[in-house]
């Protein structure tokens, strides 16, 4: 989440898992979101996994989430996790190490 | 904060270093208090960890404080989609998958986490795709149902019942939510059921088919048992008349004798007549005797007769030409077909009208009911045309057909026209028919034409009368009492000496009494026990100089497999041609030793 930290080789693939529980109007809004906001800066150099903390609990221990919605990027290393609020979208794009503005992530 | 603001004195240092002290004191209490805190709130992570809550307190957007339960009171609903046996889906305005259950990601056989975030249609067969895009479309505004395949990851097509509807949200734009109804099983049991279906239908026509054949198999064999029946037990009453006859024509006959052989002929006849009911013209199984004839001799004949079968007010014309026409055929049989054919003619006509036999020889014979025809002239054409009510062209595919009928129960048996139809198959051609409704209907007979042969004339070869000189003892096979008797009667009658045996094993026993004082065996074929073929080929083995001379009116044996090689008189037969035949076989067997032809 530092500006110090090494840009992820923004190139690669990017494997995202998002945690969301049920069909509450959050889980469905951050699916949403996701899907969206995967589909304007990654184009098709991603994969989104959704994982319904509620039918699949065992993948939910198993990345250690505690709570929902949370979102982890499995690749590029190193993992990231951004949990809580997901409509930021500024915000997740920090946390996925993408940088805020669009046309930069883009051109890569 | 300067300190040289206060002044070199002691005092003001002390109290620097009392603010200083203070200040440390005052940190160290607020660390206390965030470890506390911080404790506090690990401990607070740890009962959420462990589930040691029931509730929790939360702010909403107005500051206001929330209860959350961690129970939630939607569990009942939410468990009630995890676990139905349909597929349930959440989808954004776009078609993607926000929410689905795991019966749809057994269904797609995908892992349950690849398919939210990822748009339905990529899961649709192609063929399926705009009816997708359409549903989704139409779902915003009302329900949609229908049915639609996906491409199962696992390469099966998965044909599902999709129905979809909106799904209304706060303060957001509205969502849709579908359920997806797996139809694989209902598909296999359609598939099978149509499958069954198809199947009983093939085997319910196979059945209809071999009934036909086996009713149509059950007609021929009636036809044959029934026509080798009457005609076996005819012909021996014929062969009783004929012998009879011949021997009246004889001017030296003494008194008695002829009165006896009156009285055979009348008593015979009135068996007959009882016969002739059961009486049947046609049998395709019955031996034909192919002569070579005059057909336009036959045809004036034949016309004569017809005068009385048809009555006086239907016109009899025959239009033969003027070169003579020979074919190759049984007479008798043609003379029956004729009549056969003019018989359905004069009920055709309804007793009045007029009834043309014509001749034309050199014909090519046209496609006949499929057959291809043959485009060389040789063929006798001869037709029988009426101007009657004509055949109705349903009716004239059947008329062939054996007890087809069209006539009363009692006044037509069916049997007529298959004769026709049987004897010109026999003979090596056709039998076509052409009829207009209203107008009248063509019979026209096709049979090979031949040239005028040595055998040309009624089939009898002319036959100088010299039985007399030969003075044969002759062995006679016969189980019929009165046959037997007749046929040793007109061979004593044409001066030779018989002894009779009822049967073929007593035969044998009379040859092995003596077997020199024969010339000839004379036997019937059909008769109880060993029968007269075996009868003749054991002859043949035990005294092959000693001919042999076969007898019948009708064998199924003789019909299927010839005479085997020995000759053959056939009944009813006349005093001439028994004579003809034992002479020809005793000389022929004199001369070479070998077995002569059947007897023409």
């Amino acid at each position: 989440m530092s500006a110090d930290e090494p840009q992820p080789d923004a190139s690669g693939p990017y494997l995202l898992r998002l945690f969301v529980a049920g069909t509450s109007a959050r889980s469905l809004r951050t699916v949403e979101t996701l899907h969206g906001l995967c589909g304007t800066h990654l184009r098709d150099r991603y994969a989104l996994e959704v994982v319904d903390i509620y039918q699949q609990p065992d993948l939910a221990q198993r990345d250690g989430v505690l709570a929902a919605p949370t979102l982890l990027r499995i690749a590029p290393p190193p993992a990231r996790r951004i949990t809580g609020d997901l409509s930021d979208e500024e915000r997740v794009l920090r946390g996925l190490g993408l940088t805020a503005s669009p046309g930069g992530a883009d051109g890569r | 904060m300067g300190a040289d603001e206060a002044g070199p004195d002691t005092s003001a240092q002390d109290t620097s270093a009392q603010v200083w002290r203070a200040r440390a004191q005052d940190l160290e209490a607020r660390l206390r208090d965030a470890e506390a805190r911080l404790e506090e709130s690990e401990d607070t992570l740890a009962a959420i960890r462990q589930g040691d809550f029931d509730a929790v307190v939360v702010e909403g957007p107005n500051q206001e404080r929330l209860v959350y339960t961690l129970e939630n009171a939607d569990r009942p609903y939410r468990v009630l989609i995890e676990q139905i046996q349909e597929g349930a889906v959440t989808l954004g305005p776009d078609g993607v998958v926000l929410y689905c259950n795991r019966r749809l990601a057994e269904m797609l056989a995908l892992p349950q986490e690849r398919l939210a975030g990822q748009p339905l249609g990529r899961f649709v067969l192609p063929v399926h795709a705009e009816t997708l895009a359409r549903l989704l479309e139409e779902a915003k505004d009302s329900p949609v149902r229908e049915e639609v395949a996906f491409a199962s990851a696992d390469g099966a097509d998965r044909p599902v019942y999709l129905s979809l509807s909106r799904l209304e949200r706060r303060d957001d734009r509205p969502l849709l939510c579908g359920i997806l109804t797996d139809l694989t099983e209902q598909k296999q049991h359609i598939q099978a059921l149509a499958e069954a279906n198809a199947r009983l239908l093939a085997e319910s026509r196979e059945r209809e088919r071999i009934e036909e054949a086996l009713r149509q198999s059950q007609k021929l064999e009636a036809v044959g048992q029934l026509t080798g029946g009457v005609a076996h037990d005819f012909n021996n009453l014929l062969t009783v008349i004929k012998s009879s006859t011949d021997l009246l024509k004889r001017p030296d006959l003494a008194e008695a004798r002829r009165t006896r052989y009156v009285e055979a002929i009348s008593d015979t006849v009135d068996r007959a007549a009882k016969l002739t009911g059961q009486l049947l013209a046609f049998a395709r199984r019955q031996a034909l005797k192919p002569e070579v004839f005059e057909v336009g001799a036959a045809l004036h004949a034949v016309a004569d007769m017809l005068d009385t079968v048809t009555g006086a007010r239907i016109a009899v014309i025959a239009k033969v030409p003027d070169e003579p026409c020979y074919i190759r055929a049984d007479l008798s049989q043609f003379e029956t077909a004729l009549i056969n054919m003019a018989v359905n003619a004069r009920d055709a006509m309804a007793g009045e009208g007029t009834l043309t036999l014509r001749l034309d020889g050199r014909r090519p014979m046209p496609p006949i009911r499929g057959h291809a025809g043959s485009r060389s002239s040789g063929f006798a054409a001869v037709s029988l045309t009426d101007t009657g009510a004509g055949i109705p062209p349903d009716v004239l595919l059947r008329i062939f057909e054996p007890f087809f009928t069209t006539k009363e129960v009692g006044k037509g048996t069916g049997l007529g026209l298959s004769q026709v139809f049987g004897f010109a198959k026999q003979s090596g051609g056709d039998v076509d028919v052409a009829s207009v409704v209203g107008q009248g209907t063509t019979f026209t007979l096709y049979l090979p034409q031949v040239e005028a042969g040595p055998h040309a004339g009624h089939g009898l070869l002319p036959e100088e009368r010299g039985p007399d000189e030969c003075g044969l003892c002759v062995l006679v096979v016969e189980d019929n009492v009165e046959v037997g008797r007749f046929a040793t009667q007109i061979l004593e009658d044409l001066g030779h000496t018989t002894v009779w045996a009822t049967n073929a094993e007593d035969a044998l026993a009379e040859l092995g009494k003596d077997p020199r004082r024969f010339d000839i065996v004379f036997s019937d074929v059909v008769m109880p026990g060993m029968g007269g073929i075996a009868l003749a080929h054991q002859v043949g083995t035990l005294h092959p100089e000693l001919p042999v001379v076969l007898t019948s009116g009708y064998s199924h044996v003789l019909a299927q497999e010839g005479a085997h090689g020995f000759d053959l008189v056939q009944k009813p037969y006349s005093v001439e041609q028994l004579s003809r035949v034992l002479r020809k076989a005793v000389t022929g067997r004199r001369a070479s030793g070998e077995s002569a032809g059947i007897a023409g």
